[in-house]
């Protein structure tokens, strides 16, 4: 990493940790920074996370993954059903080869018989689900604790680990509320705080990720498949070898989280997954197909799902509306100083609009604290995607030996 | 490229053949026998829930066993909408089923058009009201239940601090917090108490999403709550987490069905203090025997504390200690002395 990119981010986490301890001194609502909370979002942003980076495998490799959450819904069940019988890490094992499966057959379907990959995608997400129910019937609804249509707890769980030399320090610290330095405090005692095993795993997939696809020469091949298989093909790369590798084991990180849900919830249920398969796919393209840029994505709808359930009494609301509006700011800032005076003006007005919301209202109905996570993600969405450069032959099929 | 088209509209017919719903059917017992042939059609996914579904279904084999019907037992599966409940009915009507039971409100509309399709047919629905002559509305006051269990909430808690677990944020749910916020405020005015949906109304998932509940219960815990209630669904196994984490001295009160005794939840009986019941197994129960006997019921059904379709439940020794308040708000309650709020 070059000396330019290294000050880039440090300055965005500097200002980032700067507009959180602002919103937590002028709101006094040490929740926002505390690592119970930091803590909560690492383990909501965990199975997110894992969709999306299935999905940077997938697409990476130039095919759309659409069928991410029928992957993942395949990963909870085989959770389920292998974590009731022999144990949480079988589930994990049981969750990773389901969730392969279907990658394996989102694969067949989009490589070799190169049928539009949205379409296949979407047969993946449905079969997954009729074949869950299915399944779920057959096995679970005689089973002691469990139904139609969910399996008997899982056997054992995933250890949390704490250091307690780091975190508990940082937390007496957090509780002293100094600005900025209790902040930094709690987000880093949050990160050493109940971890669950699967969110350290997780953490190594990413930086795992990262390395191979951009540091290898195998990463390299595989993105070639997906910037420009043709070309590729013309220098001998196996396209069609890495187009399966990738999207098979794409199918695998997908599972993975599908697992860590019913790990988490010690049961499968049907529909567990709730969507995030989807979710998944879009913190990817907040992320612009890319580790860094996903997890941040990932993290940051789990820290504002985090919010809005921990709250009690509507104060996170108001600070998520105050951190809203400081973020709106600063980018709008950041805008005009690049020569967008236009976009930029809009932000510090939408800014501006939600500071006086801010101070106008001390309660805000619970409505808003249901919606305010998703206008703050459209917000954010909004801004990073000014930037965004999806694979170049993202989606296109591939044959051997046809020009393009 | 046709060969995938073709592998495609394979997987896809395949999944749609899977989605449908499943069914079974058992043959009826020896001892009494009977012609009458109910069907019941549950909503999303049926059985299996520990609490709602599985209440209805507890009805059903007792009358199975006791009336000797037949029964078919059909779900409407997760992606459900009015016409295909519709179908679902008007299905279960066609092939002689006499009560046709829907369980569950998502229902409403779809039975309705059914019910005037075959007005020779007995319909009855659970938690709504359809007005037609040939169909039992089943409406229990839950928040009746509520009202108890806030009353040993209060009773029980030690901080002065309670909260509360809502599934999808609808009035039918409303109704049991507005009970449980006012049987605990009969016990203790100054009670704080913390409410949390999981999901606004439309969000099928509320339902689903237990480690949403938890993290909202664990947040309430850390705030001070020491006794929480949850009326969530599938969701209301995250409240159970949450309280067992936090260990003794923190109390978790169930919902529907008497939780405590429930098999799926097992591992978190020393917690749960008691249950807000609703005998949907009761009133099941009551329509089929009423068929059987050629005296449909048909109206609206209110099962309420004094028909015995609401309470709260005992078999944890725990809740002994605050019996006596309970009981005494449910006389006061019977009596008409004590009005529950529904909103």
């Amino acid at each position: 990493m070059n000396i330019l990119k290294q000050r880039r981010m440090f300055m965005i986490a500097f200002s980032a940790i700067t507009i959180l301890s602002i919103t937590r001194t002028f709101t006094d609502n040490s929740d926002l920074t505390s690592a119970d909370t930091i803590s909560q979002a690492l383990g909501f942003a965990v199975p997110i996370g894992l969709a999306g980076l299935a999905g940077i495998w997938s697409e990476r490799a130039g095919v759309v993954n659409i069928g991410l959450e029928g992957m993942m819904v395949l990963g909870t069940f085989g959770a389920g059903w292998a974590g009731w019988q022999w144990g949480a890490w079988a589930g994990v094992l049981a969750g990773v080869l389901f969730g392969a499966l279907g990658g394996l057959l989102l694969a067949v379907a989009a490589i070799t018989f190169g049928v539009d990959q949205i379409i296949a995608g979407t047969a993946v997400n449905l079969l997954a689900v009729g074949l869950t129910k299915f399944l779920a019937i057959v096995l679970f609804t005689n089973a002691p604790g469990g139904g139609q249509a969910q399996s008997p707890p899982i056997k054992g769980s995933i250890p949390n680990i704490t250091v307690e030399a780091i975190a508990n320090p940082l937390i007496t610290l957090h509780d002293k509320g100094i600005f900025f330095i209790s902040d930094v405090a709690g987000l880093v005692a949050g990160l050493f705080y109940q971890l669950s095993l699967l969110s350290v795993i997780t953490f190594g997939l990413f930086a795992g990720t990262s390395y191979i696809l951009w540091k290898t020469r195998f990463g390299l091949r595989l993105r070639s498949a997906g910037e420009n298989p043709w070309a590729a093909d013309s220098l001998g790369v196996n396209v069609v070898k890495y187009k399966y590798l990738a999207v098979t084991f794409s199918g695998l990180l997908a599972g993975l989280g599908g697992a860590y849900l019913s790990i988490a919830s010690t049961i499968y249920r049907n529909g567990n997954t709730a969507g995030r398969g989807f979710i998944g796919l879009a913190t990817m393209i907040f992320g612009n197909w890319r580790p860094g840029g996903t997890g941040a994505g990932a993290i940051m709808f789990g820290y504002i799902d985090t919010l809005r359930l921990i709250d009690t009494g509507n104060k996170n609301v108001r600070g998520l509306i105050l951190l809203g509006a400081l973020v709106l700011f600063v980018i709008g800032a950041y805008l005009m100083r690049t020569g967008k005076r236009s976009t930029g003006t809009a932000f510090a007005i939408l800014g501006s609009v939600m500071i006086g919301a801010f101070l106008a209202a001390k309660n805000f109905p619970p409505e808003v604290a249901q919606v305010a996570p998703y206008i703050t993600t459209l917000l954010v969405l909004a801004t990073a995607s000014q930037n965004l450069r999806p694979p170049a032959a993202d989606g296109v099929p591939f044959r051997k030996g046809e020009g393009h | 490229m046709l060969k995938g088209v073709k592998l495609a509209s394979v997987l896809a017919v395949a999944a749609m053949a899977l989605t449908a719903c499943g069914s079974t059917a058992s043959p009826s017992s020896s001892a009494p026998t009977s012609d009458v042939k109910v069907g019941m059609a549950y909503d999303q996914d049926g059985k299996g829930d520990g609490s709602f579904n599985d209440a209805a279904y507890a009805g059903l084999s007792k009358a199975q066993t006791d009336l000797g019907v037949q029964i078919k037992e059909v779900n409407s599966g997760s992606s459900a909408t009015d016409a295909s409940r519709e179908e679902l009915l008007t299905l279960l009507a066609q092939d002689g089923y006499n009560p046709v039971i829907a369980v569950g409100f998502a229902y409403s509309t779809a039975l309705a058009a059914a019910a005037t399709k075959f007005p020779d047919t007995t319909f009855a629905i659970v938690d709504s009201v359809v007005d037609a002559p040939n169909v039992g509305s089943l409406v229990f006051a839950a928040e009746q239940g509520s009202y108890l269990v806030g009353v040993v909430a209060a009773s029980a808690s030690k901080t002065g601090h309670i909260g509360f677990i809502g599934g999808m944020e609808i009035d039918l749910i409303k109704a049991f917090e507005a009970g449980y916020d006012q049987g605990a405020k009969s016990v203790n005015p100054n009670i704080v108490i913390d409410s949390k949906y999981m999901g606004a109304a439309g969000d099928n998932t509320a339902w689903n999403v237990p480690e949403k509940a938890k993290a909202a219960s664990a947040g309430m815990i850390t705030n001070g709550a020491d006794v929480i209630y949850a009326a969530a669904g599938g969701s209301g196994l995250g409240m159970f987490q949450a309280v067992k984490a936090a260990g003794a001295g923190h109390w978790a009160i169930g919902v529907d069905s008497d939780q405590y005794n429930v098999p799926s939840l097992a591992k978190y009986k020393d917690f749960i203090l008691t249950s807000a019941e609703k005998r949907v197994d009761t009133a099941v129960y009551d329509v089929i025997k009423g068929v059987v006997d050629g005296t449909p019921l048909t109206g609206v059904q209110n099962f309420d504390l004094a028909k015995d379709g609401v309470g709260y439940s005992t078999s944890n020794s725990a809740v002994d200690a605050y019996k006596a308040a309970a009981d005494k708000a449910a006389a006061d309650i019977k009596a008409g002395t004590i009005t529950v709020n529904t909103k």
